[in-house]
């Protein structure tokens, strides 16, 4: 055996640095690129991503009337099966706050429960106390929407979310024993078991999963710039609703019955 | 290579173990540029396309996705603090990244003749076979699907195991 220490060299250094600047670089590069322009990132994807089935006439509703803002006679109708735990969702909320700013009412943009049980704890949770808050209140529905979403670290890892929850109601100036009411009782929970039913019907996988009349959106144009290409389209054939249409919301939701 | 090779390599200057280490760094950077992928993907919010098997979208955006949703799985309310911190927002993907740069650094030192590099390869890469295999099952039994790119990022792992275990091996083919 040869005794000997190696001879000393700066080699690796100088290549193991190389290495680490490259990839500091270059993935700082990537990141930023494709945060300005994610419609030109996500289009060079558009022939791997796999297809999700349009809307079959068919399909289970969902809940009953389904949480629905824009406007009920829009020929442009969103579906969006989505989970409060999700963090992709977080920020698709966003997209769909820019795109309902830009459109108001000549979209109709509807919100689906899909919690993904499995794996993540509290998003179940979470969709009984919206659909609880829709009970009560209708609009607030999408204020516990927002409140859900933009804080969704907070919540998401803790072993139980539900006080927060509460806490979030009484910010959005609910009553919030009759909210513990509808939390404890079965019309929230068959609002989301509706949902979740229509979603597997529809072979929904993961979230977020979005319908635009009826048909899918795939991953690359999941984005503010590839809706709008659709919604844009959309409105220009003048198309005619989306297959299965929800029916409109009730003046008042807490008369509403579940559909299940 | 055999032990016979090694004296041989040894004898004409060229150290222990530097077919074995130089395959190493460049599996390495297999792992790493998948690790890169993944976190920048994370970062950007982008959806990852899965074009071989379904579910990368289930398992990206999984409570495992992130080192909260590790470290609650392993401590449970232990960890809260740190999971509902900034720090429990990392994506796995990025300490995957480092793992594999560490991996690359140690197996590159050992081509270059700094043996005793190699043991610590050997254990760097031992314990992250072992949480691979965490991860591998995490995937296939709580969370019911799987992600291509964690799977190659398991494949580099269990590759960069079986070069080190081999390069180890008294039965050593050679390389």
């Amino acid at each position: 055996m040869n005794n000997q220490p190696p001879p000393k060299s700066g080699a690796p250094l100088i290549i193991i640095g190389a290495v680490f600047l490259i990839v500091l670089i270059g993935g700082f590069y990537w990141y930023s690129t494709s945060r300005q322009s994610p419609a030109a990132a996500n289009n060079n994807r558009a022939a791997n991503t796999p297809k999700q089935s349009a809307i079959p006439a068919n399909a289970p509703q969902g809940a009953n009337p389904p949480n629905m803002k824009g406007s009920p006679n829009a020929v442009v109708t969103i579906e969006e099966f989505a989970d409060f735990q999700c963090p992709q969702c977080a920020n698709v909320y966003k997209m769909m706050n820019t795109i309902h700013a830009s459109y108001g009412s000549r979209i109709k943009f509807i919100y689906r429960n899909f919690p993904l049980t499995q794996i993540h704890k509290n998003a179940y949770d979470a969709s009984v106390a919206a659909e609880a808050v829709y009970l009560q209140d209708a609009n607030k529905f999408w204020e516990m929407q927002n409140q859900l979403f933009t804080n969704q670290a907070v919540w998401s890892n803790m072993p139980d979310a539900r006080p927060t929850f509460k806490e979030y109601v009484q910010k959005i100036g609910l009553d919030v024993v009759r909210w513990e009411t509808d939390v404890a009782g079965m019309m929230a929970k068959n609002r989301v078991g509706a949902d979740m039913e229509r979603g597997r019907a529809l072979n929904v996988g993961g979230t977020p999963t979005i319908y635009i009349n009826g048909q899918p959106v795939s991953n690359p144009q999941m984005s503010v710039e590839g809706m709008r290409q659709i919604i844009d389209a959309e409105l220009d054939k003048g198309a005619a609703p989306a297959q299965n249409p929800p029916p409109a919301q009730p003046a008042n939701p807490s008369n509403a019955n579940s559909n299940k | 290579m055999t032990p016979e090779d090694d004296n041989r390599n040894e004898a004409i200057g060229r150290p222990r173990y530097a077919r074995s280490a130089l395959a190493a760094s460049f599996v390495s950077l297999v792992g790493l540029a998948d690790a890169v992928y993944l976190t920048v993907h994370h970062y950007t919010a982008e959806p990852v396309p899965c074009t071989v098997i379904a579910g990368c979208e289930q398992v990206l955006n999984s409570a495992y996705a992130t080192l909260g949703g590790i470290l609650t799985a392993i401590f449970g309310g232990a960890a809260e603090g740190i999971a509902t911190s900034g720090i429990g927002e990392i994506p796995l993907a990025a300490l995957g990244g480092l793992a594999y740069f560490v991996a690359f650094s140690l197996a590159l030192l050992t081509a270059y003749g700094n043996t005793a590099m190699w043991k610590l390869f050997g254990i760097h890469m031992v314990l992250l076979a072992v949480f691979t295999g965490w991860l591998i099952y995490l995937q296939g039994f709580v969370i019911g699907a799987f992600c291509q790119f964690c799977l190659i990022s398991a494949a580099t792992t269990f590759t960069l195991l079986a070069i080190f275990l081999i390069s180890k091996s008294p039965f050593r083919i050679r390389l």
